[in-house]
């Protein structure tokens, strides 16, 4: 119990408030803790990236791109789909370009896992160009 | 939500703009028939991938294609270039 709670039912039990004045202090209080459980953390819908010019940049190029998480789930979804046999393909192409991925061990459980996380990425890159990535 | 329309805008280095609203739902209209027309053939190439296992496959592939459709809501693209701006938004 609160103390708040706790000083309204003793100053009912004191007489000093009727059990109306107490009934409304107790429902304001209860509308208040309503209020700040509200505050709960937005759920993320997109994924933005932004690029924007450097203080030492010459190159004025702005790039502000917003995808939507559903969009990136349904597209690692349809990536699932790769069969099997076309798997060890991919992973010949990953390596060649440098990326040590086991294709194969990436199950669709995991895709949802790496999308829900994506909520607290923030990336931030400051050279040339100002680079930001991050859900919002 | 499938987007309903698409927005398109672009200047050139000249400075000559353009602005473009395309109704998309008027061209899910123009596709509907296609996707009855083709739904046939889909159904016929999964028949003939199922023994080799790919027949689910090409039933789940097809229908993602229309999840990524539905799921283009709100993807946005601006991009500023001296070369000059472009813009496009899924509505």
């Amino acid at each position: 119990m609160s103390e708040e709670r706790k000083k309204i039912l003793d100053m009912l039990s004191e007489k000093k408030i009727t059990a109306e004045e107490a009934e409304k202090l107790l429902s304001a209080i209860a509308k208040e803790e309503g209020n700040g459980a509200g505050t709960v953390k937005k759920e993320p819908k997109y994924l933005r990236v932004m690029v924007e010019p450097g203080p030492d940049s010459k190159n004025p190029d702005r790039v502000n791109i917003r995808v939507p998480l559903k969009l990136i789930r349904a597209g690692l979804k349809l990536a699932a789909l790769i069969p099997k046999s076309a798997q060890s393909q991919v992973n010949d192409a990953l390596h060649e370009k440098g990326i040590e991925m086991d294709f194969s061990q990436i199950k669709p459980e995991d895709l949802e896992n790496i999308v829900t996380q994506l909520d607290d990425l923030t990336v931030d890159v400051e050279g040339k160009e100002s680079v930001r990535i991050f859900c919002e | 939500m499938m987007p309903m329309l698409l927005r398109l805008k672009g200047i050139n280095r000249e400075g000559k703009r353009f602005t473009l609203w395309l109704p998309l739902f008027l061209i899910y209209m123009i596709l509907l028939p296609l996707i009855i027309i083709t739904l046939p053939f889909v159904l016929l190439a999964a028949l003939i991938a199922w023994p080799f296992g790919y027949g689910s496959l090409v039933l789940q592939a097809y229908l993602a294609i229309f999840k990524i459709l539905g799921c283009l809501s709100g993807f946005k693209i601006d991009i500023e270039s001296g070369d000059g701006n472009f813009f496009i938004k899924f509505v």
